[in-house]
């Protein structure tokens, strides 16, 4: 018997047809998941340009000019970054959305959760917050504000590892499902997703060179093969979305 | 006979899934874009890198480079007899790559010791931080190889359920373990 995506137009117009679509929440996930990745690439990026990250073989003082010259976009930006922090959650809950719609164990979309919620901490939040304390107050000890400086870096580039097992759950449920919900080649990206995430380790051992946390290796490649992965997971949601059928077994095409 | 007039060929495939080909494509990528990094930092101190490269001990990488090699033509002949339907002779092959598998991993782990009661690591220089990323990266992958090759042997020792697939997937991976070290040892031993 074949099964037909469920994607009917329901009656009424405006707000009231949208709120009655059966997938309406689920695009309103992905579409505040897109939305956090914009805020996320443009503050990040852009607007406070604390990556890619400056140097960590600076001395104090081109430190401290660093923190006065973008004291404005690292306040601003990073005030709208604590507004928007809490949109991750809609991207978490639709990978683990993605996982309940497998025919594995809940398991493994419970234990993404609690991984991803946790690992926003290291991996974005105290940098945010560490480079905030530093550009408060400009007049603060020269020493403390360049260990506020390396404390913001670290936690960002060097504590990528939090996400390897999130990473890897991701994959196991992928293997396992045998409602072909995902390709298995994304199984494999997770893999791959996951080995650049140990790459960062020697970004704690160096200050300059490739394998420190601004290193071609550390930063460059890894940010590259982020990038991949992001935009096919993004890409793979948005197709699963449109597949859903919201019955038990196998996504039709 | 129009069937016989057109004979009906097997649809080529790559062995194993695909997926797991795409897999290795990505990873080549991503070691071919370290292997450029660490050419573009040797011509940079080309003095450098030839002493310390000198200091490695080319007997254990060789004979290491020697034991992958067999290990994967233990691992082919794993793939033939699962073919044939020979399991018992499919699962001494498994057996085999395992075996010479935990000889490699064993044989690096030695020399690793040996460099490090030399008092080389990691930050000793940029050869080393390259000569141990790489080398450990490699000793990542072939970790993730032994649960490959436990899948096969789960697969081979099933009764009835054996999926062909799933083994050829496995050897595939091993395969791709050995290919990446013998670009590691070419790059890190050999090249002067």
């Amino acid at each position: 018997m074949s099964v037909t995506a469920v994607d009917p137009a329901p009656a009424g117009g405006g707000l009231s047809r949208w709120r009655n679509h059966p997938k309406f929440e689920l695009w309103l996930a992905f579409w505040t998941m897109i939305v956090f990745y914009n805020f996320f690439f443009i503050l990040f990026f852009a607007y406070t340009r604390v990556q890619p990250p400056p140097e960590p073989a600076w001395a104090i003082p081109r430190v401290l000019e660093w923190f006065t010259s973008h004291r404005f976009n690292l306040l601003s930006g990073f005030a709208i970054v604590f507004l928007v922090t809490g949109l991750t959650g809609a991207a978490n809950a639709l990978i683990a959305y993605s996982m309940r719609r497998m025919s594995v164990s809940p398991a493994f979309a419970h234990a993404y959760l609690v991984i991803y919620a946790l690992s926003a901490v290291p991996g974005m939040l105290l940098t945010c917050i560490a480079i905030t304390v530093a550009a408060m107050r400009p007049e603060r000890d020269p020493q403390v504000i360049a260990w506020l400086y390396d404390f913001a870096f670290m936690a960002f580039d060097g504590t990528m590892g939090v996400f390897l097992i999130g990473s890897l759950v991701w994959m196991v449920a992928i293997l396992l499902d045998k409602n072909r919900v995902f390709p298995k080649w994304f199984a494999y990206l997770n893999l791959c997703n996951a080995l650049t995430e140990v790459v960062v380790a020697p970004a704690w051992m160096f200050t300059e060179g490739v394998f420190a946390w601004d290193g071609a290796i550390t930063w460059w490649i890894d940010v590259a093969v982020f990038m991949i992965y992001t935009t096919v997971f993004i890409t793979l949601l948005r197709n699963m979305i449109i597949r859903e059928d919201f019955s038990d077994g196998p996504l039709p095409d | 006979m129009a069937l016989a007039a057109h004979p009906t060929h097997p649809q080529p495939r790559v062995p194993g899934q695909p997926d797991m080909w795409f897999f290795i494509l990505f990873e080549a990528f991503l070691f071919t874009s370290y292997f450029i990094v660490y050419m573009v930092c040797r011509v940079q101190d080309p003095a450098t890198f030839l002493q310390s490269q000198q200091l490695l001990s080319l007997p254990i990488g060789v004979f290491n480079t020697l034991i992958l090699l067999v290990s994967s033509w233990s691992m082919a002949r794993c793939v033939q007899a699962s073919r044939d339907h020979h399991y018992p002779a499919a699962l001494n092959g498994a057996y085999l790559t395992i075996a010479f598998g935990l000889c490699f991993a064993a044989l690096k782990v030695l020399e690793w010791t040996l460099e490090f009661d030399k008092g080389i690591g990691i930050t000793t220089n940029e050869y080393f931080s390259f000569y141990f990323f790489l080398t450990g990266m490699h000793f990542l992958h072939l970790l993730i190889g032994f649960i490959f090759l436990g899948i096969v042997v789960a697969q081979l020792r099933r009764g009835h359920q054996r999926s062909q697939t799933l083994v050829e997937t496995s050897a595939t991976y091993w395969h791709m373990v050995d290919f990446l070290w013998i670009n590691i040892f070419a790059l890190l031993y050999v090249v002067r």
